[in-house]
């Protein structure tokens, strides 16, 4: 209830200010803790627990890792099934989006509810049925079956999030359009999907984090270090029989690093409006 | 564009992949799940019979079933209330530092924990929360908080609290941005409109604030609440439900029973109850929502 206070007292800004201070501080402080601990010796981040600066800088934690671990792979297979779900769960959504605001004004509300729904099932409800198809269609231990399943919590959540940018594309601009003689599928190439760009592109990124990020798909359905991504592998080194702390925070930066630029980039786009002023 | 819709069987075609998809992967896995709710199936051998509800009594008669439910809602209702109480007021600041760039670089880092993977979350926190070399308990000492130092994660008591903070630290930045970004379709126009009529601040905010971002706020928390009830990595990577059971939520207990000890049929049962109580709670807020929706179009 600070900020009830903040606006009631006029404190104002001074006070808004030390709030979000506290939690800037709150909330970063771990990816800052992060950082300092994957740069330290194994010696050092176990001598000084509450040391901030490193007594060496040492890249010698993420030589071990990319080395001697092999974390390589699993970069490339996280990059991989990222990739492919993105991609995939672009041009489906971006289809079903757009068909939904067009040409269904009265279905089109209750099918992104109804998919909405699907967004809020439980992985944990998914997850056996998941696999046990996987193991009769032979994908268990494969990155594709991990594309497949990872297409149903990002497709849903897509729509959603593009149901409201096709939104604000006014029907003027999609008119001229037709009149020109530009058919259904051009007009939303060429005309529709240029002017949602900003919005198309930061939930492709999204989506991207999101499969990224998965852990509980990919803990079931993949089992060799090979195949399997970042954070399985992560969930498997923490199971060594000699924890290597050093290795463990320089590992955890490369799964965090890439997830907080790009969310950096898109939490601009995800929360403005975006084609305000396009028909003048 | 006068749209006819009756007889335009075209528009399917944009839609149909999103419904494939849906039946694919939400239709048939659920069906399935339902099915061996009510068989004996394990996932040791591929012979299994049909025994009705059976696998229903048994979960319910099973006392560590409703400790999971009761530690569910424990964990639901306070990370949800802490996450809303943070994330809201630190929308309502950010909205009110007027320099750009210093709400730029506020806002960057208060989204960092929403970046962040759950294999990450849990292993940072791990550490920072480590019994021998963490960060957190060793300051406590240092300082002389505490006498020696506090073991967040093995002490059955301090276990849930700490779980809890770590999930409002991670669901926080999502409420604050979309609740910033409902902040800025307020029109400027109706604020300076008030305070020509001489309204204060606190009036402002009640009677222009709050009814325009209503709706945004009650959509926030029916998806969180369904996000975090649902929530299965956070916990099962830190704690794996431990220490004696204590953190061991639904989905825990659900993953416990088909993954690690092969009773699909019973955990499905379990599943099943799961979506149940889900799925009413969903329906309960709908009906708020679609009642708030009536009211704001009359």
């Amino acid at each position: 209830m600070n900020m009830l206070t903040c606006f009631k007292r006029r404190l104002g800004e001074v006070g808004c200010y030390v709030y979000v201070s506290i939690l800037a501080v709150f909330a970063a402080f771990p990816l800052l803790w992060l950082f300092l601990c994957s740069v330290k010796e194994s010696g050092d981040l176990l001598a000084n627990p509450t040391s901030m600066i490193p007594q060496k800088f040492t890249l010698a934690n993420y030589y071990n890792v990319m080395v001697n671990l092999n974390l390589g792979i699993n970069i490339k297979n996280s990059l991989m099934v990222s990739l492919a779900t993105t991609l995939i769960a672009t041009v489906i959504s971006s289809l079903a989006a757009y068909g939904i605001v067009r040409f269904f004004p009265k279905l089109g509300n209750m099918m992104s509810k109804l998919l909405i729904m699907t967004y809020m099932f439980p992985a944990i409800v998914l997850v056996i049925p998941y696999a046990v198809v996987m193991g009769k269609l032979g994908l268990t231990n494969t990155r594709l079956g991990l594309v497949l399943v990872y297409l149903s919590f990002n497709v849903p959540y897509a729509v959603w999030l593009l149901v409201g940018f096709f939104k604000t594309v006014p029907i003027g601009i999609e008119e001229a359009a037709r009149i020109d003689g530009a058919g259904r599928l051009q007009t939303f190439i060429r005309v529709v999907l240029p002017l949602v760009a900003p919005g198309l592109v930061s939930t492709a990124i999204y989506m991207f984090i999101n499969a990224w990020n998965e852990f509980l798909y990919a803990l079931i359905l993949t089992s060799s270090s090979s195949i399997t991504t970042l954070s399985i592998k992560l969930h498997t080194m923490q199971g060594a029989d000699v924890l290597n702390w050093g290795d463990m925070m320089a590992a955890c930066m490369v799964v965090v690093v890439p997830s907080v630029v790009f969310f950096s980039f898109i939490q601009k786009y995800i929360a403005g409006g975006m084609t305000e002023g396009a028909v003048k | 564009m006068k749209y006819k819709e009756k007889k335009d069987y075209g528009r399917w075609l944009w839609v149909l992949p999103a419904i494939a998809l849906v039946i694919c992967l939400f239709v048939y896995p659920l069906g399935s799940q339902v099915f061996y709710s009510f068989t004996n199936k394990t996932l040791i051998k591929s012979t299994y019979g049909i025994k009705g509800l059976s696998n229903y009594t048994a979960i319910l008669a099973d006392p560590s079933f409703w400790l999971a439910l009761w530690t569910s809602v424990k964990w639901t209702v306070l990370s949800l209330l802490f996450q809303m109480l943070i994330g809201f007021s630190a929308a309502l600041a950010l909205n009110s530092i007027k320099n750009k760039v210093a709400r730029q670089v506020y806002r960057i880092l208060l989204i960092i924990p929403w970046a962040f993977p759950t294999i990450a979350i849990a292993i940072i926190w791990k550490w920072l929360l480590n019994g021998i070399y963490g960060f957190i308990p060793t300051l406590m000492v240092q300082m002389g908080f505490a006498k020696q130092l506090p073991q967040f994660l093995s002490t059955p008591e301090m276990v849930m609290p700490t779980l809890v903070m770590v999930n409002v630290w991670f669901g926080f930045p999502l409420i604050m941005v979309n609740v910033l970004a409902a902040l800025q379709t307020v029109s400027q126009d109706q604020y300076e409109a008030a305070q020509i009529d001489g309204a204060r601040k606190w009036h402002m905010f009640w009677y222009i604030t709050l009814p325009h971002i209503k709706n945004v706020i009650g959509l926030l928390v029916v998806l969180r609440t369904i996000w975090v009830f649902n929530s299965f990595d956070i916990i099962y990577m830190i704690t794996g439900g431990g220490p004696a059971n204590v953190s061991t939520t639904l989905p825990i207990y659900i993953y416990n029973l088909g993954w690690v000890n092969k009773f699909v049929g019973r955990s499905s049962a379990a599943a099943v109850i799961l979506l149940i109580i889900l799925l009413t709670i969903c329906a309960a807020y709908f009906c708020v929502l679609n009642k708030w929706e009536k009211e704001a179009d009359s």
